[in-house]
C-alpha cells in the first residue's frame, strides 16, 4: 500500500504530537526510583577498586546475615555466559558477584541491603576484602596476541574473536594502484551516558507465585529469559516491567550482574529491594562503548577513484561480554560497514575483538559504525588530497549510484534502495558551501581557520533473523509481536513488545493503527516494556522498532479490519466485499456501522455475528520485513568549523543533514531523533572520554570529568530529508534511530583537517581535544621544519 | 537528628532530618515529590533543579538541614505557574521531550530565564541552559521551545510570572 493511498490526517506522515509529553511535563512521569513499595530496601555494591586481582579472602562483619551478600551467600546464581556459534569465539563465564578474581575496576563483590542508600553504603564500607593485585590488560594492540597479563588464564591469549572480512582481491587492488594511502585512527572509549542510569527494583508477588522486577531496560522479554535461565526458575514465575526509561540509547539493551542480583535478592528477603546507579557507578559499571583502533590502507588511482581497501580493526571490548550478544559485534559491523556507500570492490578487513582490564564494551547508538565511518571518510578525504581534488566530488565519484541499487557490497552487506550522491549535494547546498569557501578565502578578523567536511554512511536498520543468525548469535531477535485488542466501546490497545524510552512509539504505532483502521490516536492506547501484558518482543534497539513493532501493529490491525468489515457487513446487510473501514466506522453501499457498535457486537451483543466468526476483536501478529537482511538508511552530514590554531579549541559554526530513511511515520519524532544523534556524535567528536591509566584505572568518572555536551557548545542542527521507500517493509518505512550519531566525528575531523590543510596537520583520533589539535599542529611543523 | 521548619510548595512544614540527607531525597523519598530528578549526584546535570526562595538550585548538592527557615519550590508546586504552563505548551508543540528525564529541571531552569528576562536570544537561552543536560534531544528544540514561551509570556504582559 503506498502511503499516498490511504493517508489520514493523523496517520502515516502527520507530525502528531506526542502523547508521552503530558506526564513528563508534569512531572508524573514513572521512572523505576519513582516506584514506592512499604517495606523497600535499598542496595548497594562493594565494588573491585583494582583493574586485576586475584580475591584472596572476603571478611564481612559478624551479624550481617540478611544483610550484606557475596556469591557464596546467593548459591542459585549461575554465571552469565553468552553462547555464540561464531567459529574460534571465546566466551568467558561472567560471575554476577566476583568470585576468585575481579577483572575490572567496579566488578561487582558483595551486595549489601539497608534502609536507605547510605546506609548500605555503610555496610560495602566494612567489608574487608584481601587482593593480590595483578598487572592489567590495559592496552589492546599490545596486549592481545600472548601477552602476560591474561585476562582469563586459561586462553592463553586475550583474544575473543579474530575474523576476517573480505571480497574481490585486494591483492591484484594494490598492484593497480596508482595512489596508496594508508592512515591509524582511533575512536576512544566513551559511555553512552544516559541522563537515567539503570535501576533495578524487585520483590516477590506470593500471591501470583512471581518474582517481579521493575528495571531500566530497553528488552524486558529477554532479560526474562536470562533471569530464568541464570537462577534457574520457570519464566512463568518471572516478571519484568520496563517503567519509564530515562534514555538508553544501546547499553540498556542488555543484561547486567545487578539484575539478576537483585532478581535473586527478591527471592531470598521478605521485602522489596531497589538499586539505583549513581552516576559514577553509571560511567564504571554500565556498558562502554567504541574504543576502536583502526589501520586503513587505500588504494586508488590518480583520479580518486578508490580500487581497494585493506584495513585491521582492533576493538577494546573489556573483561566480559555482555548477554545476550557478547563482545563481537562491534568489530562485526565496523568490519562489515566500512565499505560505507562506496563500490569498492577488493576488500579485506581483519579484525580482533581484545579482552582488556576494562569494564565491558556494549552497544551504543551506532555499535561500530561510527568508528568504520570515521576511519573510511576520513580516508576518502586522504584520497581526495592526495590526487588534489575536492573531497566532496571524490566522494560522489565513490559512491554507488541509485540505478545500481539493490548492491551486494564487497563486505556482504545489501544496500536496497537510495540516492548517496544526491545527499552529499544537498547537505552541501544546507551548508552553502561557496559561502563557506569565500569565507575560507577571504580569512578571519580573529585569526581563526575555517573548515567544512563531510561524511556519508549507510544505516543497516531492522535487520532480523538472516542477519543475526550470520554472526552466529544464539538470540536472533527477529521479529515483533503485537496484540491488538478492540474493547467493547471501540477504543482500542495495541500491547507490544517493544520498550518505548524517548523515541515517541506511543504515538506513532497509534499512528500506524489509526492508518489502517481509522481510529483516531487519541482513542488508542499502546502498552509496552511489560512481560505481562504483552506477546514476546525484543525490545527497541538496532533501529528497529518503527519497522519491526510498526509492521506487526500494521498486520494486527488489518486483521482486526478483516473482521470488523465481516462483521459490519452482516450488520448492514451486504456483501464483505462490498464495505469498506475508514473513519472509525465501516462502510456499506448503505449506511455505516461505528466501530464502537461492532464491538460492541463482538463483546456484548454476540447474536449479532454473522455465523461462523467468533466473539472479540483481538488479534496477535508478528512481523519481520521481508528482507531480513536489513533496510539501509543513508545520509551525509556535513560540518563547519573555526579553529584556533594557537589553542586548538574547535568552535562549530555550523551542522548539517541529508537523510533518507524512505517514508516517515512522523517527521517531527525524525527529525527530534537526528538532532539528538547529532548531539551525542558531536559528544563522540569533541568531548566524550574515559581514558585509563596504565593500572586499568578509569579516569573519568564523575560528570566533572567526563565531558557531554551542553546548549552552550552545540550548534543548531539543519535537516534536509530526501524520500526512497523501502521495497521490503510496510509502508517503505527504514529504521533511523542511530544515524544520527554515526557521522559527526568524521564530518568534524575531515572539516578540522580542511581548516588545517596549510598547516598539513590532520587529527585522526577522537575526541578531538584541544590538546590532540595543538598536537598534531606542532607535529605538522615539525615536519615541515 | 535536626530539627528544620520549611515551606515547601506552599505549606508550611516541620521535621526531623539526619546530617547526610539531601534535599532530594527529602523530597523524593520522604514527600514523594518524584519530579525532581537525579541524573548525576554531583550539581553537573541539573536534573534535580528546584527553586530554593525562588532561586534554581541544585537539589542533589543542598542538604535538608540547610533548608532551615527556606522556601522549597519542586515542579509540583508550579503546576499553575503561569511560565511553567507556557513552557509545557510550547515543549509539547515543539517536541522538545523525549525520554522525559531532564525535563523537570529544564522547566524550572527555563522559568528562571524568562523570568529574569535572560531568554532573549537563542545565544542567551544556550548560555542559560550550560546547567542542564539533556542526552535524547539535541537541545535544538529546547531552545525553540524557550524562546516561544518567553514570546508568550511578553505578549501576555505577564513576564514576572509568578513570584515565590
Amino acid at each position: 500500500m503506498s502511503v499516498a493511498d490511504g493517508t489520514t490526517a493523523r496517520g502515516i506522515g502527520a507530525s502528531v504530537l506526542r502523547r508521552e509529553d503530558a506526564r513528563h511535563l508534569d512531572g508524573r512521569g514513572e521512572f523505576v526510583p519513582d516506584i514506592r513499595l512499604p517495606g523497600i530496601r535499598d542496595v548497594a555494591f562493594l565494588r573491585s577498586p583494582h583493574a586485576h586481582a586475584r580475591i584472596k579472602s572476603i571478611r564481612v562483619p559478624p551479624g550481617m546475615k540478611g544483610r550484606i551478600f557475596t556469591a557464596a551467600d546467593l548459591p542459585r546464581i549461575q554465571p552469565i555466559r553468552v553462547v555464540t556459534q561464531a567459529a574460534g569465539a571465546k566466551s568467558p563465564p561472567w560471575p554476577p558477584l566476583a568470585t576468585d578474581k575481579v577483572r575490572y575496576v567496579g566488578e561487582a563483590i558483595a551486595v549489601c541491603v539497608a534502609p536507605t542508600r547510605g546506609d548500605a553504603e555503610d555496610l560495602a564500607n566494612n567489608i574487608q576484602v584481601e587482593y593480590e593485585v595483578l598487572d592489567a590488560a590495559v592496552d589492546a594492540p599490545q596486549v592481545w596476541r600472548g601477552s602476560r597479563h591474561l585476562v582469563h588464564e586459561s586462553w592463553g591469549d586475550n583474544l575473543y574473536l579474530e575474523r576476517v572480512i573480505e571480497g574481490g582481491d585486494i591483492e591484484a587492488a594494490a598492484r593497480a594502484a596508482e595512489i596508496t594511502v594508508t592512515r591509524e585512527y582511533r575512536m576512544n572509549r566513551q559511555s553512552g551516558a544516559p541522563m537515567e542510569g539503570r535501576a533495578v527494583l524487585a520483590y516477590r508477588d506470593h500471591r501470583l507465585d512471581e518474582v517481579v522486577v521493575y528495571a531500566s531496560t530497553q528488552t524486558p522479554h529477554t532479560v526474562r529469559v536470562a533471569l530464568g535461565e541464570i537462577l534457574g526458575i520457570e519464566q512463568r514465575r518471572i516478571r519484568v516491567v520496563a517503567p519509564d526509561v530515562g534514555g538508553g540509547f544501546g547499553p540498556k539493551a542488555r543484561l547486567y550482574p545487578e539484575e539478576v542480583i537483585l532478581a535473586a535478592l527478591a527471592l531470598e528477603l521478605d521485602h522489596p529491594v531497589r538499586w539505583i546507579e549513581d552516576r559514577s557507578e553509571n560511567l564504571l559499571t554500565c556498558a562502554h562503548t567504541r574504543d576502536h583502533h583502526y589501520k586503513v590502507t587505500a588504494y586508488a588511482d590518480r583520479q580518486g577513484k578508490v580500487l581497494g581497501v585493506d584495513c585491521e580493526i582492533i576493538v577494546d571490548a573489556g573483561a566480559y561480554g555482555l548477554w545476550p550478544q557478547g563482545p563481537y559485534q562491534e568489530a562485526n559491523m565496523a568490519g562489515r560497514t566500512l565499505p560505507g556507500p562506496y563500490t569498492i570492490a577488493n576488500y579485506r578487513a581483519r579484525t580482533y575483538t581484545v579482552a582488556t582490564n576494562k569494564t565491558p564494551l556494549g552497544p551504543y547508538r551506532g555499535v561500530g559504525r561510527p568508528g568504520a565511518c570515521f576511519a573510511i571518510e576520513r580516508t576518502i578525504d586522504e584520497v581526495a588530497r592526495a590526487v588534489g581534488r575536492d573531497p566532496a566530488e571524490v566522494r560522489i565519484e565513490n559512491m554507488i549510484r541509485s540505478e545500481q541499487m539493490p548492491f551486494a557490497s564487497v563486505a556482504g552487506m545489501r544496500y536496497d534502495t537510495g540516492d548517496y550522491p544526491a545527499s552529499v549535494k544537498l547537505c552541501a547546498e544546507l551548508l552553502d558551501m561557496p559561502r563557506v569557501r569565500a569565507r575560507q578565502k577571504q580569512g578571519e578578523a580573529d585569526g581563526r581557520l575555517i573548515g567544512i567536511g563531510f561524511a556519508s554512511f549507510t544505516e543497516q536498520t531492522a535487520h532480523g533473523a538472516a542477519e543475526f543468525a550470520s554472526r552466529g548469535a544464539s538470540i536472533i531477535p527477529g521479529f515483533e509481536s503485537c496484540t491488538a485488542r478492540i474493547l467493547p466501546d471501540g477504543s482500542l490497545v495495541l500491547h507490544v513488545g517493544i520498550q518505548s524510552h524517548g523515541q515517541g512509539l506511543e504515538t506513532t504505532l497509534s499512528q500506524i493503527a489509526c492508518q489502517e483502521l481509522g481510529i483516531d490516536p487519541s482513542h488508542i492506547s499502546v502498552r509496552h516494556g511489560d512481560t505481562e501484558s504483552t506477546a514476546f518482543g525484543f525490545g527497541t534497539f538496532a533501529s528497529r522498532s518503527m519497522v519491526m513493532s510498526g509492521g506487526a501493529v500494521a498486520r494486527a490491525s488489518r486483521m482486526l479490519r478483516d473482521k470488523l468489515c465481516r462483521i459490519g457487513a452482516h450488520l448492514l446487510q451486504c456483501d464483505p466485499a462490498d464495505v469498506r473501514c475508514e473513519g472509525g466506522a465501516v462502510h456499506g453501499p448503505q449506511g455505516s456501522v461505528t466501530i464502537g457498535e461492532i464491538a460492541n457486537v463482538a463483546h456484548l451483543r454476540m447474536d449479532g455475528l454473522p455465523p461462523g466468526v467468533d466473539p472479540l476483536l483481538d488479534m496477535t501478529a508478528t512481523y519481520e520485513p521481508q528482507i531480513s537482511t536489513g533496510v539501509f538508511s543513508y545520509a551525509t552530514h556535513g560540518a563547519v568549523v573555526a579553529v584556533d590554531a594557537e589553542t586548538g579549541f574547535i568552535e562549530l559554526l555550523d551542522f548539517a543533514v541529508a537523510e533518507d530513511c524512505g517514508t516517515m511515520v512522523n517527521p517531527m519524532i525524525v527529525e527530534g531523533q537526528i538532532r539528538g544523534g547529532v548531539a551525542q556524535g558531536i559528544g563522540t567528536a569533541l568531548y566524550e572520554e574515559i581514558p585509563y591509566d596504565a593500572q586499568g584505572q578509569p579516569l573519568a568518572v564523575t560528570f566533572a570529568d567526563y565531558l557531554m555536551p551542553g546548549a552552550a557548545e552545540l550548534p543548531a542542527i539543519k535537516i534536509g530529508h530526501m524520500h526512497t521507500p523501502a521495497s521490503a517493509t510496510e509502508y517503505g518505512m527504514k529504521g533511523m534511530g542511530e544515524g544520527g550519531a554515526v557521522a559527526p566525528p568524521a564530518a568534524i575531523a575531515n572539516a578540522v583537517r580542511d581548516a588545517l590543510a596549510a598547516l598539513g596537520a590532520e587529527v585522526n583520533e577522537t575526541p578531538l581535544t584541544p590538546a590532540r589539535v595543538l598536537a598534531a599542529i606542532q607535529k605538522a611543523k615539525a615536519a615541515a621544519a | 537528628m535536626s530539627a528544620i521548619r520549611y515551606r515547601l510548595n506552599g505549606a508550611d512544614l516541620s521535621e526531623d532530618v539526619a546530617p547526610r540527607l539531601s534535599l532530594a531525597d527529602l523530597l523524593r523519598e520522604r514527600h514523594n515529590l518524584t519530579a525532581t530528578h537525579l541524573g548525576c549526584e554531583h550539581g553537573v546535570c541539573g536534573a534535580c533543579t528546584v527553586l530554593v526562595d525562588g532561586m534554581p538550585a541544585r537539589a542533589c548538592l543542598m542538604l535538608a538541614v540547610t533548608c532551615d527557615d527556606r522556601q522549597i519550590h519542586s515542579l509540583e508546586g508550579l503546576r499553575d505557574d503561569p511560565i511553567i504552563a507556557a513552557l509545557r505548551d510550547s515543549f509539547h508543540r515543539r517536541h522538545a521531550v523525549q525520554c522525559g528525564f531532564c525535563t523537570p529541571g529544564m522547566l524550572i531552569s527555563a522559568r528562571d530565564l524568562i523570568q529574569r528576562g535572560r531568554a532573549g536570544s537563542e545565544a542567551e537561552i544556550r548560555q542559560g541552559l550550560a546547567g542542564n543536560l539533556c542526552r535524547c534531544t539535541g537541545y535544538t528544540n529546547i531552545v525553540s521551545a524557550i524562546a516561544e514561551a518567553a514570546k508568550t509570556m511578553a505578549a501576555q504582559g505577564a513576564a514576572q510570572g509568578k513570584g515565590s
